[in-house]
């Protein structure tokens, strides 16, 4: 039979002018079998062949200095040929450069010697022949390791490039031989060796300072609702307190084209650390925000801040736009909507209107800067609610578009029964909502003025989200299906994206859950064009979130919670 | 007693919160030595720009190998990048024999192109980085850092090389790099190159400019380390 398949196994270079590879036979198949060891330049076509074959023994090429050229890749294949026929290796890319190591120290030796301070080993060798540190063409650095005849493990003898830890070193012991009295020294010694641990420890922590303080101090706004006052709470009065919370013109009962959302943009985003790293976002949109909003509660339904004037200056036109958001990772559906009058810059789907300034309706919450908190815990989220005002009503949750809030999802391949996207989309969605109807009332349907809120129905195969008035009859009864998803709980906000959270029942999770893992396993086996974000924090997905409420008749809690940072 | 324990300790403190892995700061080089300004010497310039090169080209492997690990699953796997570097065009030397068998300005030279050649790409490469949500936030703040560190270590070098004319070292035939010099990332095909090119192309850069600073040094300086 023919020879199997030969593989190259290690290739190394002792001291970064010569290098050596070799390789293990894959069988002979029972007959006399030869290799051979091809290799060519990056960037060439030329194809060489191993200069030397014995030097370095058996299955192994040597390549001398004049044929070995730094910083540059080899393509090295070998070749078992037998009488019967021929088996080729799988190709190694190996730059020199890379693949050095040096030969051992040499002339080894350990002394013990007597003092009158008591017996110590000195150690001593010599660098390595081949290596040549005079002309500064290798740096070596030395590492001496100890142990007793029984001991399992080496330990490192003292860091000798490391000048920081010797002096340290030295000077410690020199307070402790030089400024302490005899007789209390070993009360002393045993502070300052404390001492010594404590200050190890603090380097190392701030070594690592930036994950600690990631791990140990995550950011959480504290939850506040504007224009709610604790101490109006505690006075008892409760009128006072919900006026507050009470809406002054809400409803909106002025002209459609002043009013609402016209735009809702929906793409897919992982987990919100995604989100929140949309420093394109918040360079455009937050600009304005300063960092010392402390406000982080606001986004209730505050009469004065719902309706915000917004000019837009230079915007693009509404259709456009699929490419000014870029997610490219997996995850559920999202809103994001327009909002805060301190925008600035275009913004895709912001309200059109004549003038150039719409009003626009902002149902999010803002929040502080996200910029400087990327790598947070998602888990640590949590949702807030929020309701969509409808313009106008309607009986069928299938009529046109311009009537209805439809989205449409571009790029989502196609999944059957359960919306779920695999975990490794690369493509950028862009949902627009259509409203061109808004303003011209729809044949047959009056247009009142007013106006309920909407739930989402739910995702149909077409990757739309249906929306439905809640006041629907034909509405399912209130249990949360697991048949379905139910998008009406907004997860967080942020740089006016709004996350809607899908949200299952208890009995769901395990259902859902498993969905997760599946895709997060077709993450790391796929190779994506566009690629996945390592989920490191993939349980942070895991629903339900605490803190979650559904009121009774699907209104909106007017709780606000915050996402956390 | 002399030195009192707390006061010891705090100098400790002191000591170790010094990152010992972190950037070479810069200290202000004196002209005419005034009094209480420590003039380094070429040694010392020496070691800074070695420390710095160092640095740089242990940042570049870390973004390199991050990449390599989140976005290209098997290492072994051929792939299909080379397109050449921009800086294929510098002819640099590719062996230790090479290296030596250069003059002390064209090695110099060499390294000055080549950190050239990387200062508007290394800023590209951190723009992009920055903008694309693939990369946490570290990522591209090392991106950033990489690139101020090219531009430092670049600075350095034309000290360096100041200081070794002036010592009569260097002949008169090192100019300074005109603004012809630097670079776009663009491949043979005229295409930007990806970020993945970019971190691979530079990692092999900076090992080459670490490798000639060292070069360098111990042909110029040889005292110790050599």
């Amino acid at each position: 039979i023919p020879p199997g398949k030969p593989r190259l196994t290690s290739c190394r270079s002792p001291e970064k002018e010569t290098f050596t590879c070799w390789w293990e036979p894959g069988g002979d198949g029972g007959l006399p079998t030869t290799y051979a060891l091809y290799y060519h330049l990056e960037n060439s076509e030329t194809v060489y062949e191993c200069p030397d074959y014995r030097t370095a023994g058996e299955n192994s090429c040597f390549f001398n200095k004049n044929d070995t050229s730094l910083w540059v890749n080899y393509n090295i294949t070998v070749v078992a040929t037998n009488a019967l026929g021929k088996n080729i290796s799988d190709p190694v890319e190996v730059d020199v450069v890379y693949i050095v190591q040096p030969n051992t120290p040499e002339n080894v030796t350990a002394v013990v010697v007597h003092d009158e301070q008591g017996p110590f080993v000195r150690v001593s060798w010599e660098k390595p022949r081949t290596a040549d540190t005079r002309s500064g063409w290798i740096t070596l650095l030395y590492q001496l390791r100890v142990k007793q005849e029984k001991d399992k493990e080496w330990e490192v003898v003292g860091h000798l490039y490391n000048i920081l830890h010797m002096l340290v070193f030295l000077v410690l012991w020199t307070t402790v031989v030089f400024y302490i009295p005899r007789e209390r020294s070993l009360w002393i010694m045993i502070t300052i060796f404390s001492v010594f641990i404590v200050l190890i420890l603090t380097w190392t922590l701030n070594v690592k300072r930036n994950s600690v303080k990631l791990c140990l101090l995550p950011p959480v706004p504290g939850p506040k609702i504007k224009g709610f006052e604790k101490q109006l709470l505690k006075s008892g009065k409760s009128e006072e307190v919900f006026n507050t919370l009470v809406i002054q013109g809400f409803p909106p009962t002025t002209d459609y084209d002043e009013l609402l959302v016209e735009y809702l943009e929906v793409y897919d985003n992982e987990e919100q650390e995604l989100v929140l790293d949309g420093k394109d976002l918040s360079e455009d949109c937050m600009k304005s925000k300063s960092p010392s909003d402390s406000d982080s509660g606001r986004g209730s339904c505050d009469s004065r801040t719902l309706l915000l004037e917004k000019c837009m200056e230079g915007r693009e036109g509404s259709g456009s736009g699929s490419d000014q958001h870029q997610y490219s990772q997996h995850g559920e559906t999202s809103w994001a909507s327009t909002e805060s009058s301190e925008s600035q810059g275009p913004e895709p789907g912001s309200p059109e209107s004549a003038d150039g300034c719409g009003k626009t309706w902002p149902v999010v919450f803002s929040s502080p800067q996200p910029q400087t908190h990327h790598h947070y815990q998602v888990g640590a989220a949590k949702p807030a609610y929020h309701s969509v005002p409808e313009i106008l009503n309607h009986s069928s949750p299938h009529t046109t578009p311009s009537n209805y809030h439809q989205l449409h999802h571009q790029d989502i391949p196609q999944q059957e029964g359960r919306f779920s996207k695999p975990a490794c989309r690369h493509s950028q969605s862009y949902n627009q909502f259509n409203l061109d109807g808004v303003g011209t009332p729809a044949p047959g349907v009056p247009p009142s003025p007013s106006l309920e809120y909407v739930e989402v129905q739910r995702v149909n195969p077409e990757n739309m989200l249906l929306l439905r008035p809640l006041s629907d009859p034909n509405r399912e009864p209130e249990g949360l299906d697991c048949a379905g998803e139910d998008y009406s709980k907004v997860k967080e906000v942020t740089n006016n994206i709004l996350l809607l959270q899908r949200d299952t029942s208890h009995q769901c999770v395990d259902y859902y859950s498993q969905d997760l893992d599946n895709q997060a396993d077709q993450c790391t086996t796929q190779q994506p064009p566009h690629p996945c974000k390592p989920a490191v924090h993939q349980s942070n997905s895991r629903m339900p979130h605490e803190g979650m409420r559904v009121m009774g008749n699907g209104y909106v809690d007017s709780t606000v919670l915050m996402p956390s940072y | 007693m002399g030195l009192s324990v707390p006061a010891v300790a705090v100098l400790l403190v002191v000591l170790l919160c010094l990152d010992p892995h972190g950037r070479v700061g810069s200290a202000p080089i004196c002209a005419h030595g005034s009094s209480g300004c420590h003039v380094p010497s070429l040694a010392d310039l020496f070691d800074r720009v070695i420390q710095h090169s160092a640095r740089m080209h242990s940042l570049s492997n870390d973004l390199h190998s991050e990449f390599e690990q989140y976005f290209l699953p098997s290492k072994n796997h051929i792939r299909k990048i080379y397109r050449k570097c921009h800086t294929s065009n510098i002819l640099t030397p590719n062996g230790k024999e090479n290296a030596q068998k250069l003059a002390r300005e064209e090695l110099t030279e060499v390294i000055l192109k080549l950190l050239m050649a990387w200062r508007d790409p290394l800023f590209q490469l951190h723009q992009s980085m920055a903008h694309q949500q693939d990369f946490n936030s570290f990522s591209s703040n090392k991106a950033l850092e990489m690139g101020d560190m090219a531009h430092e270590l670049r600075k350095g070098v034309e000290k360096v090389a100041e200081k070794m004319r002036v010592l009569g070292m260097l002949g008169n035939s090192v100019t300074g790099l005109s603004a012809a010099e630097a670079m776009l990332p663009l491949s043979d095909s005229g295409e930007a190159m990806s970020d993945y090119e970019l971190l691979y192309c530079f990692r092999r850069d900076s090992n080459k400019v670490q490798n000639y600073l060292k070069i360098l040094k111990c042909r110029i300086v040889p005292e110790h380390d050599c």
